[in-house]
């Protein structure tokens, strides 16, 4: 059965992709995103305009193709989310 | 004053044990053990608040909040019975205080069943849970009676998810989580027989110790975020 992604967990992967898929500094671009995040391009790009927004993505165009890359406060974030992931998962619950 | 030797349960609070110890004197001490505890859980889950916006650990905030204020009137009122430390109170008031804490560790309770309720709700397992979530029967007994019958059916069901979660995850701390909340069950459970049998001094006793052992069992995979964090996510 597919398991229930809470927004703060979409959030969290997508951020885990834009760092761990970041090899060449350049950012990542939507359609890795897309592949990696299990979404639609509609609700990515609106998360994306979302995270960008919150300063948790810095947005980089280059040749008019925007590519993503985690910001220091995003990566603060993705700190923060997987301490109190375990937090929560110890009373049973999902955050 | 009128406070003073006033319990809970409205019994006298002049009973002693046989060694001499006066055992409303030790059930207060330990309530503040559960509002230390209390407070504790609910400061760590404010603070992943802040910092995730997640809505459970605002329920998961929010439970223990109600906890720890139900614990600390509870404790005040115990106390005030050994030293003047509330101004004068009408029989009333204190009966209307007795009732309120009663009515914020239901409510903790809820919000702990609360959230285990929508996490079953949103990952589809709805029909089981709905057969596991808990069938009221409210006496026409006391509001704290009732109040205190509805806090076992919340504890028995956040048991049940957090064991049903222990399952999935395998995590030690959530074993410990669902002992912490299995011995509190218990210890409301073991307030029903005090109220049942009042002369049984030491079940009053005894209630408070198994509910302050599983308060400062929850605590223990607590401790290390309260202390300033754990790190044990992939980064």
């Amino acid at each position: 059965m597919a398991q229930y992604r809470t927004q703060a967990r979409i959030i969290a992967d997508v951020l885990t992709t834009a760092r761990d898929m970041n090899t060449e500094g350049s950012g990542v671009g939507i359609t890795t995103l897309l592949r990696k995040g299990n979404m639609s391009y509609s609700r990515m790009s609106k998360l994306l305009t979302e995270l960008v927004g919150s300063g948790l993505l810095l947005e980089l165009n280059k040749e008019k193709i925007s590519r993503y890359k985690i910001s220091d406060r995003g990566l603060q974030f993705l700190q923060a989310y997987y301490q109190f992931e375990d937090f929560a998962q110890s009373f049973g619950l999902r955050l | 004053m009128t406070a003073r030797f006033y319990t809970r349960n409205g019994a006298n609070r002049s009973e002693t044990m046989a060694g001499g110890v006066d055992v409303s004197l030790i059930e207060d001490m330990l309530q503040f053990i559960g509002v230390f505890v209390s407070f504790s859980i609910a400061y760590v889950a404010f603070r992943g608040l802040k910092q995730t916006r997640s809505p459970a650990l605002l329920r998961l905030a929010t439970a223990f909040l109600f906890l720890g204020v139900g614990f600390m009137v509870q404790a005040v009122l115990g106390l005030d019975g050994v030293v003047t430390v509330l101004p004068a109170l009408t029989t009333t008031a204190v009966a209307g205080l007795v009732v309120a804490s009663a009515l914020m560790e239901t409510a903790g309770y809820f919000f702990l069943a609360f959230s285990h309720a929508l996490d079953v709700m949103f990952s589809r397992r709805l029909k089981v849970s709905l057969l596991l979530f808990p069938v009221f029967t409210l006496s026409a007994a006391q509001t704290t009676d009732a109040l205190s019958i509805l806090s076992f059916y919340f504890i028995l069901y956040g048991v049940l998810e957090t064991i049903t979660a222990y399952a999935r995850n395998r995590k030690p701390d959530t074993l410990l989580i669902a002992l912490g909340l299995a011995l509190l069950g218990a210890g409301t459970f073991v307030a029903w027989l005090s109220l049942m049998y009042p002369v049984v001094y030491v079940l009053s006793l005894v209630q408070i110790i198994i509910k302050e052992v599983g308060l400062m069992i929850l605590f223990i995979p607590v401790l290390s975020y309260a202390l300033g964090g754990k790190a044990n996510g992939p980064i």
